[in-house]
Formats: structure tokens, sequence, C-alpha cells
């Protein structure tokens, strides 16, 4: 009895220690606030033993333009079927549906390199986005979509998500056909229109991944039988976990106009 | 059978505004397709109810939103027969449903309208820090402008989702798709960040008194209105970046939670004014659809008509 009374002490001791020099450790790196420091220890598992991907989650722009290509998007513009490649000759940067304050879908959303926020309860997962902001809820029990008679078409489309392994697969369906892939200042060639249209036969299946305490691994498979004569993969993105607790309020406002918009959100 | 009734109430209820919405702003104004002179939008009638005219057009045996009111508002808890369901994780009451609609249950000791400081008169006129935006002698409100929900109301709209995560309670609009990220201090809860900006939400605090979630909300952008205009006799309900404000959330039984709130806003009310107890009851969904706000275009033009002339007015004066 004493004997493992010990035990649990020494146990508790070592991990302890190893935790504080841990700690330690990853605020020296970077001088990060406790928030960061103190979930660090848990990031592995929630309360009821999922995969923890909660936190407040950022990744670098990408994009692609002036020789640059970081999200694949030369290859997107080559699946185009030339029925899309004609209507997207016909449109511009001003029929981006951004411009009119509508949410991009992912996997656009996760190349824009602004906030994104991820919260969990048992069954569930919540994405609230800081630009645009709008929250996605996906079931992570595995469980069918939403049924035919409640189902219409959305900008963010129908999440239901299940864990293999430690990666959250979602699957996305029910899109409206609104959305855009990319933004109009993505040209990867010299022919690109940077339009970048759905239909609503888009399908995507997203695949979320936290790797370690600071970084969250994000990859999506995007098909569209209707706009895309074969699947188009995004490349692997990464999310760095900020100090924050929280995303900020930035509405997108009629008033605001969309130049303010992007420049209050530059900021 | 209370299910139906739901669905189809909140299918009617949002076809009816969408219809009206579209009569507003697209009716009076369709015959001129050419640059017109500026139309104030027209007002309803007062004490006009677009509930009441949407309710004269349900199917008989489907219950209206003023009777489910009224039905939620004199519901008696029975936490024996409709146990509180309490998270895995800490114990406290679970928050998670869908909730429509909204009941008071106390309505506010004195108007709020009562305790507004005289010398802030003349901002209310111009509109608070919406002047030269929101044309309030007409019926424009903070709504036509897709703001928010007013703080006064927790920023809750009409359906609205709860969601108890640990260390979070979550608030997810089902109108205009605005949420709330409300973090719990405590074992399971992050520290919450002191470098936010001022917004028209605030930023959310709450901790566990008992069984009450307790939320003080600050760092207001001084933007939402508390309540809103009733032209010609009340002014829009101003508040300042001083707005200050406490909720307590409580979940009586499995078919109910309540909210009851204190306002401080020294800068616009001359003491603190207790907002009305509400209740709202859970309907049988898990989840609110998206349903985004976006303005019409032609509301829109008015604003900018409307917007365009006030700034002439004030240039002039100057």
């Amino acid at each position: 009895m004493s004997r493992r009374t010990m035990a649990v002490v020494v146990g508790t001791v070592v991990v302890g220690a190893a935790l504080l020099v841990g700690l330690r450790m990853a605020r020296d790196e970077n001088g990060a606030t406790e928030s960061a420091a103190t979930d660090a220890g848990s990031f592995t598992a929630t309360a009821w033993g999922e995969p923890n991907l909660t936190g407040v989650w950022r990744a670098a722009p990408l994009g692609a333009g002036s020789g640059r290509d970081t999200f694949n998007l030369a290859k997107l513009e080559g699946l185009y079927t030339p029925e899309a490649r004609a209507r997207m000759k016909e449109l511009s940067a001003k029929d981006d549906p951004t411009m009119r304050c509508t949410p991009p879908a992912f996997p656009r959303a996760a190349m824009l390199g602004y906030p994104v926020q991820i919260i969990q309860r048992p069954g569930f997962a919540f994405v609230f986005t800081e630009a645009y902001p709008v929250f996605r809820i996906i079931p992570t029990t595995g469980r069918a979509h939403t049924s035919g008679q409640y189902l219409f078409p959305t900008h963010l489309g129908d999440s239901t998500a299940r864990w293999e392994g430690d990666t959250l697969v979602v699957d996305v369906i029910s899109f409206n056909g609104e959305g855009w892939l990319a933004s109009p200042q993505d040209r990867p060639t010299n022919a690109s229109t940077g339009v970048w249209l759905t239909s609503d036969a888009m399908h995507v299946v997203e695949r979320w991944r936290r790797i370690d305490p600071d970084t969250l691994e994000y990859q999506a498979r995007v098909e569209d039988p209707k706009t895309l004569t074969m699947p188009w993969e995004t490349p692997k993105v990464t999310f760095k976990r900020q100090t924050v607790d929280r995303i900020e309020e930035v509405l997108c406002r009629p008033e605001d106009g969309p130049e303010t918009y992007l420049a209050r959100l530059g900021s | 059978m209370s299910v139906r009734k739901f669905a189809m109430l909140a299918v009617l209820t949002c076809s009816g505004i969408a219809v009206l919405a579209l009569f507003v702003a697209i009716g009076p104004s369709r015959a001129s397709a050419q640059i017109r002179t500026y139309k104030p939008p027209q007002t309803a009638a007062p004490g006009a109810d677009w509930t009441k005219r949407i309710e004269e057009i349900l199917p008989p045996g489907v219950e209206s939103r003023a009777e489910a009111t009224a039905r939620i508002a004199a519901y008696k808890p029975d936490p024996v027969k409709y146990p509180v369901p309490r998270t895995p994780w800490d114990g406290k009451p679970d928050f998670s449903g869908v909730y429509w609609p909204d009941a008071t249950i106390t309505p506010p000791p004195v108007p709020l309208e009562s305790l507004y400081r005289p010398e802030a008169r003349e901002y209310r006129e111009g509109g608070g820090a919406a002047a030269g935006l929101i044309d309030w002698r007409g019926i424009d409100t903070p709504n036509y402008h897709c703001w928010p929900p007013s703080p006064v109301n927790g920023s809750m709209g009409g359906t609205v989702q709860l969601v108890s995560a640990p260390g979070h309670l979550l608030l997810l609009n089902e109108g205009g798709s605005n949420f709330r990220i409300i973090p719990i201090v405590g074992e399971h809860g992050p520290q919450p960040s002191s470098s936010r900006k001022p917004s028209f939400q605030g930023s959310s605090v709450g901790h566990w008194e008992g069984d009450t979630l307790v939320v003080e909300v600050t760092n207001f952008n001084g933007k939402p209105w508390l309540g809103a205009a009733q032209p010609p006799n009340r002014l829009p309900q101003t508040s300042s970046d001083a707005l200050r404000i406490v909720e307590r959330w409580s979940r009586p039984d499995a078919q109910i939670f309540e909210y009851r709130l204190v306002v401080e806003d020294p800068k616009m009310l001359t003491a603190p004014w207790t907002g009305s107890a509400d209740r709202r009851g859970i309907l049988p969904y898990d989840t609110v659809q998206e349903s985004l706000c976006f303005l019409d275009p032609e509301l829109d033009a008015r604003h900018r008509e409307f917007a365009a002339k006030e700034a002439k007015k004030r240039g002039a004066v100057r």
C-alpha cells in the first residue's frame, strides 16, 4: 500500500517536473504567454479521449502569382472543364463572392492566412473563422449527412466527420455553387483568369490533424464533376497555435465596403 | 407533434420575413429604375408586428409564435421529470441545445428609456456611433445593416444554439450566423486574452456561481443600440464604450434555459438597468442552419444615398 502511494508520488513528481521543464522551454523559445503553455501538456486528448484540436490557429497566406504557387493552383486550373473555362473568361475580380461579404468555404478559408478557432465537445467540433466570420458545426461521430428533407444548399456546405486515428476526416456536401476555390489575385499561369468557380456538385474531404502542441495540419480534396475533370488535392496547410484565447470580432459590413474591410482585416 | 409545429412555424416565419423584407425593400421603387429622390422606407404602423401578420396565414393546428411564447412563459420547470443535463467534464449544467422562442418571465422593473441621461439626447438624435449611417426616422434599424443582435438580448437573435464545451459557452445564432465565444474561467478554461479589440458583441468572461453561469461583457465598440428607435417618439437607445453587461445564465430543467442581465453604461444611463428575465424552450434539433445576413442591393443603395445626404448636410453646416 505505502509502496504504491510512494510510486504514485514519485510518478507525479517526475511527470510534473518533465512538464515544468517542457513548459519553460516552450515559453523561452517564443515568448509564448501562459495560456498557450498551460494547455500544452494536455494537447493530445480531450477529457473524453478524442484527439484535441482546440485552440486558435493561423497559417501563412498561400496562393499563386509572380512565379510562385503555394496552393497547387496551376494543377487546379488545368482541371477545369471547357464549359467552366468559358464561363470563367466572362467573369472578373469584382465577381468574387467575398467582395459581397460572402464567407469563403474551406479549403479557400484555409489559404487566406486569417485566424481560425476550433472548439470541441463530445460528438462535435466547431470551427470559427475570424475573417468573414461564420461558424461550422461538424458532427464527429461519423453519422450520416443531414437528411434530404432538411438539407439545402449553403455557402459552407453540410459537414459530417469521423476520426481516422488522430485525423479528423470531414466530408462536406450541399454547397450552393456560389463560392470560389481561390482569390482573384491567384494567377499561377499567364493564361489565368483569376476566377475559380465551383458548382453545387462540389464534394470536399478535409483532413485535420494536430501533429504537435503548436501545429495543426490541414489538407483537402475537392471533387466537382460539374466544373472539374478530376479531383484536386490541396497541399498540406500548416496552422500554428496562437497565444490568444479567442479570435477577434471582424465583421464584414455593407457600409464598410470590401476595400475598407480588407484593410481592417490586414491590421 | 410540437416538432412539426416548430418546423412549420420556423419555415413560415422565415418565408414571411423574407417576403415582407422583399416587399419593403423592392416594392415601392420597382417602377422607376432611374435615379430617384430619397424616400425613407415605409414605416410600420405603431404597434404593428410582423409576427401577427405571419400568424394570420398559419395553417390550423400549428402553434403560433405567440402561443409558443405564452406556453414557455407559463411553463413550470420540473427538474425531477426533466433533469438538468450536466457535462461529463465538470458536472456543471450543460446548456447545449437549439432554443426558440424568447419568452419574458419577469419584465424590467423600470423601462430602459427612463434611465437615459437628458444630456445624451443630441447624441441619440444623431444615431450615436451610427450617425449619418442609420436612417432611424424611417424603419431603418441596425438589423438592416447586418449588425449583430443587440447585446441587451445577449446578442441572441431568433433561433439560437448554445453549446457547452470545456472552458466555453458558445452561442450560435441561426439568423445572420453571428456567434459569441464565452470563455469560462476555471480548471478547463484558458486565461482570457486582455488584448482584444472593442467590438459589437464585446468581450465576455464567464465564471460559475453554483449552477449559474455569470458572464461579464465589456470592451464594446460603442456602436450597438440597446433598443431601436420608435419614430417619432423614441430616440435610438444608443450605447457607449463604457457599456458593461453582467449576464446570468441558468438551466432550471432540460426543457428551458433562462437569461437575466444588468446593463451599466455611465455615459448614457443614470443608473444600472435590470433587463427582463427571459426564457427559451428547447427544440428537438442539434444544429442550427446557415442563414447569412445579406443586404438587399436596393436597401443598400438607400443606405448609401442617406449617408451621402447626411454627409452633405454636415458639410454645409461647417
